[in-house]
């Protein structure tokens, strides 16, 4: 990997290291909550919603109760408990203030029911069969209610209200709006174009599907709470946990050791650690509750759909005149996140408006994957471009070249720029100008083709507090309450800190995944834990420096320990993360199939601080993306309001055969803010690897699939 | 009536109630900061409900179980050996997390019966490394960056290893073919066929154990592993 000269080099930062913990990982040994076994811990599973959308007229408990060995059974007769700040106004879930005022409020257990997989029970018993076998003699009365799964059907009159206040989610301030964003005058921007273009584009939901279903594990000690759960953030998920059952912050201990992967829906607290927490409290034993991988695929949360309506004014030099995007996003009946849909911010443009409905609907729940509003937004947005650089006759990397973003909404400036050097390189390294031809040019039954898309994705500073201990063995321990998802933020922490340290990392020990000896940490979401803890690691890392030019080492049982809680800025400059994704694809158009031939991934993510994980994330998430553009659904029968293909086959997730080799490369910049001017990193690779897909698509058959996944039969229908 | 071992399906196991009920006794605690010590339970066959008597060998270990006839082998490995190297990620033979060798062949162990491997020999993830050094897939899985949240990493090994053994020099397509029934959703496909591809070309030599954030685990696994088989010379191809 070549290094721009501007970018000095440092002695631990920078280098490809393997993971602290690879021979855990490789080796069995590394514990996940689903190995954690307590003493006389008792095993819970929960009976899920078989309606998309009912009142439930008599849960009979009865019989359950009866088996031996069965201690305790929850359900919404004796269970009050709201989980999160309820139907999660404006997204904003985690925010107390909204819970004390929410109309919506999500109960642990709901009556009605409103989606197909919502709890409807929790048994606790000595074993899991036992709490199997318990569960299925629960009889569950339902009064039927209509139910409705597309947002925008969810949106006509004749629509059945899910909420008594309707069908668009409730904002922080209990109004139902859309999220509107708006610069200069549309109308006038389309008056004066040469050319106007709409189209509509949509997404489907796809799940996370983590390799680790969720799993929970809750045992009180008097007043105190211990819960050992995979969260992406355990302050966070402390907080929540406390504030959700009415105690203090100190009286909850939240530990995640290990984590098999998460990519946003372990985020925070979730319903399982609630319902764990509550039986082990009810039996006065542990609990483990463990999940399924359906009711992982449909009781948690995945990405939200979302239908695009695109309107593009351009001159006819090709240069946008005014984008307007109104779009509609399914939430599912309880909004988890802002449903917004990202790319707009793409484009230089005078005249821009952006309105965007979150929909209340019968379906799984919406929320956090990997990026959240991002690859369903980029995909539309710039299928939408690349195929009005095609009317306008126009070679799809000079139309981006000409309109992409210099500035964050055309106004402040970024606080570094890279985005032309990652399309340039990028171009260069896919010999963009020999791949890329007419579309649909090849003849014969098999074609190829060659798209691109782009990103600028946020990457901001933020607080985050780390400890730092010297012992007089000169052995430095740093506490930083990350939980490494899968990411490496240990190793990157432990690397962050001998940089900081001037020390090799073998005098680094980390302790990490525990509340009780962690400080707070933002958590593993949003790309953010490099960024926000990195950045502590090192403030307490320059204290202790000090503390030890000034002092002296520590002598015999004496130890120096410093502390920080930044929470930096990056003074009126807007930080992102730049990046183009080049690809060639070979699709049979008989079969439909589509094969990725090359993959070029260009990424600014600021300084890399471990280039081996680093490729890692970026490979990752770009698989995620192709399977996302061409295999992803969660597909529900409409009669019934089910979903038919919850797994890992029936999702058609991505597998060793459907991965292509993907080249990476890093344009480092260094823009003076962040640890050593890393930016975000874990969510770049998936945000425009859809569009890139699609792209790719269109250049090699002529037709454009404007509906997400691109699989077979669509293709087999178009080119028929 | 007795069924044949072989005869026992584990959906005949998922929809059989037993009748009565024994409350699992409380095992031998070991309240450490967290716990994290998996007992082996010996005496929690349920009262009434079917079982068996088998004995199996894991890692050269042998060990003669009562097991109930619907427990799966992940789950005999997991909760009733204390092996949970081995993890669950489907549950239903889509994932392939849960691989272990079953006489030198890669299986799904969550869909097969604890009973089924009556008399056979399984190797996990726990018993890949030679004494305290790591075999060298698991060295180049390091190396490489296979795991990334590492989930799904002990199945990779497996069938790497599965693999391997039959085919010592695999082209990179073989080993997509042979490892396809291993989902990893972090998606670092390209690492582990790198990985398995380093190992298969002698470019990896098996390594000490270095430093880790869990040393006192390690100890504990080489105390455990004493007299482990490798696969290859127990199963074979087959």
């Amino acid at each position: 990997m070549s290094r721009p000269p501007t970018l000095n080099s440092l002695k631990t930062v920078g280098h490809k290291t393997p993971r602290i913990d690879a021979v855990e990982r490789s080796t069995g040994k590394a514990t996940y909550t689903g190995d954690v076994h307590l003493p006389g811990m008792l095993y819970a599973r929960v009976l899920r919603s078989t309606q998309a959308h009912a009142q439930i007229r008599k849960i009979d408990v009865s019989k359950a109760q009866a088996l031996p060995g069965v201690k305790f059974i929850l359900t919404h007769e004796n269970c009050s408990t709201v989980w999160g700040s309820g139907s999660i106004s404006g997204g904003r879930q985690y925010v107390d203030e909204v819970k004390k005022i929410t109309k919506q409020k999500r109960y642990v257990f709901n009556n009605p029911v409103r989606f197909y997989g919502e709890p409807v029970a929790a048994v606790v018993a000595t074993n899991r069969h036992l709490a199997e076998e318990a569960m299925r003699l629960i009889t569950v009365e339902y009064d039927p209610l209509p139910f409705v799964l597309d947002q925008e059907e969810a949106l006509k009159p004749e629509a059945v209200k899910i909420w008594p206040d309707g069908n668009i989610s409730l904002t922080a301030k209990n109004e139902a709006k859309p999220e509107v964003y708006k610069r200069g005058d549309i109308e006038e921007g389309f008056r004066t174009s040469d050319h106007v273009f709409e189209d509509r584009y949509t997404t489907t939901y796809v799940h996370n599907a983590q390799m680790e279903p969720r799993v929970s594990v809750a045992s009180w000690d008097g007043d105190k709470l211990t819960i050992y759960t995979p969260t992406q953030g355990i302050s966070n998920c402390r907080h929540d946990m406390a504030r959700d059952l009415g105690l203090p912050d100190e009286k909850v201990r939240v530990v995640c050791k290990y984590m098999g992967g998460g990519f946003g829906n372990k985020n925070q607290n979730q319903d399982a650690d609630l319902i764990a927490a509550l039986l082990a409290k009810e039996t006065g034993a542990p609990v483990k509750l463990e999940l399924t991988r359906k009711e992982d695929f449909i009781g948690v949360h995945g990405r939200w759909p979302t239908t695009q309506y695109y309107k593009v004014g351009v001159s006819k030099d090709g240069v946008l005149q005014s984008l307007q995007l109104r779009g509609y996003s399914g939430m599912g009946p309880y909004r988890k996140n802002t449903g917004a849909i990202g790319g707009v911010e793409l484009y230089q443009c005078p005249n821009v408006e952006s309105t965007v409905y979150p929909v209340i609907t019968n379906r799984a729940v919406s929320g956090n994957y990997r990026a959240p509003e991002f690859p369903q937004g980029f995909f539309g947005i710039q299928s939408m471009m690349d195929d009005v650089a095609y009317k306008m006759k126009m070679d799809p990397v000079d139309f981006v070249l000409k309109n992409m973003t210099r500035k964050s909404n055309d106004v402040e400036p970024y606080s570094s720029y890279t985005l032309e050097e990652c399309i340039r390189r990028g171009a260069e390294a896919f010999e963009w100008k020999k791949r890329w031809h007419a579309p649909g040019a090849d003849s014969g039954p098999i074609k190829r083709g060659a798209g691109m898309a782009f990103m600028a994705l946020r990457s901001p500073l933020g607080q985050s507090s780390a400890v730092v201990r010297l012992d007089s063995n000169g052995r430095y321990t740093v506490f930083v309450g990350v939980t490494d998802i899968g990411a490496g933020a240990k190793t990157t922490m432990s690397m962050i800190a001998a940089e900081a340290l001037d020390v090799p990392m073998s005098k680094v020990d980390l302790v990490w995944g525990d509340t009780d000896r962690c400080p707070f940490s933002v958590g593993e979401s949003g790309s953010r834990t490099t960024d926000m803890a990195g950045y502590a690691v090192i403030e307490a890392a320059r204290d202790i420096k000090q503390q030890l030019a000034a002092k002296g080492m520590p002598q015999g049982e004496n130890a120096l320990i410093a502390s920080a809680s930044p929470n930096p800025s990056s003074e009126g400059k807007v930080r992102k993360a730049f990046g183009a994704h080049f690809v060639e694809v070979e699709v049979d158009t008989e079969l439909g199939r589509v094969h990725v031939l090359k993959y070029v991934a260009v990424h600014d993510s600021g300084r890399i601080i471990n280039p081996l994980t680093a490729e890692s994330q970026i490979k990752g998430a770009t698989t995620q993306g192709i399977g996302m553009a061409l295999h992803e659904d969660l597909i529900y029968d409409r009669g019934s309001g089910q979903p038919i293909n919850a797994g890992y086959y029936g999702a058609r997730i991505m597998t060793h055969m459907d991965a292509p080799n993907i080249e990476v490369i890093f344009v480092e910049s260094d823009d003076g803010y962040g640890p050593f001017g890393a930016k975000c990193i874990g969510e770049a690779g998936i945000v425009h690897a859809v569009a890139a897909i699609g792209n790719s698509v269109f250049n090699a058959i002529g037709h454009r699939i404007k509906d997400l996944p691109i699989t077979r039969d669509k293709i087999v229908e178009v080119m028929a | 009536m007795t069924k044949r071992k072989s005869d026992i399906s584990r959906r005949e196991f998922l929809e059989t109630t037993g009748a009565v009920f024994a409350v699992a006794t409380a095992n031998p605690v070991l309240r450490a900061d967290a716990s994290f010590a998996t007992p082996t339970l010996a005496d929690d066959v349920e009262t009434g409900v079917p079982s068996t008597s088998i004995r199996i060998v894991v890692n050269g270990t042998e060990h003669k179980l009562q097991v109930e006839d619907r427990w799966t082998l992940a789950e005999v490995l997991r909760d009733h050996i204390g092996l949970t190297g081995t993890k669950i990620g489907c549950d239903r033979g889509e994932c392939g997390a849960c691989t272990v060798l079953l006489d030198g062949k890669p299986v799904y162990s969550c869909s097969n019966l604890a009973v089924w491997a009556d008399g056979r020999e399984i190797q996990t993830v726990e018993g890949l490394m030679h004494g305290d050094e790591l075999d060298p897939l698991q060295q180049a899985f390091v190396e490489h960056d296979g795991p990334q949240c590492g989930f799904c990493t002990s199945g990779q090994l497996m069938s790497a290893k599965g693999l391997l053994s039959h085919n010592p020099h695999p082209t990179a397509h073989e080993v997509r073919a042979a490892m396809t029934g291993n989902i990893c959703r972090c998606s670092n496909y390209n690492h582990y066929v790198e990985a398995v591809m380093a190992a298969s070309n002698g470019k990896i030599a098996a390594a000490k154990i270095k430093s880790s954030d869990d040393s006192e685990k390690i100890s504990a696994m080489k105390a455990r592993k004493k007299t482990t088989a490798s696969s290859t010379d127990a199963g074979g191809a087959r």
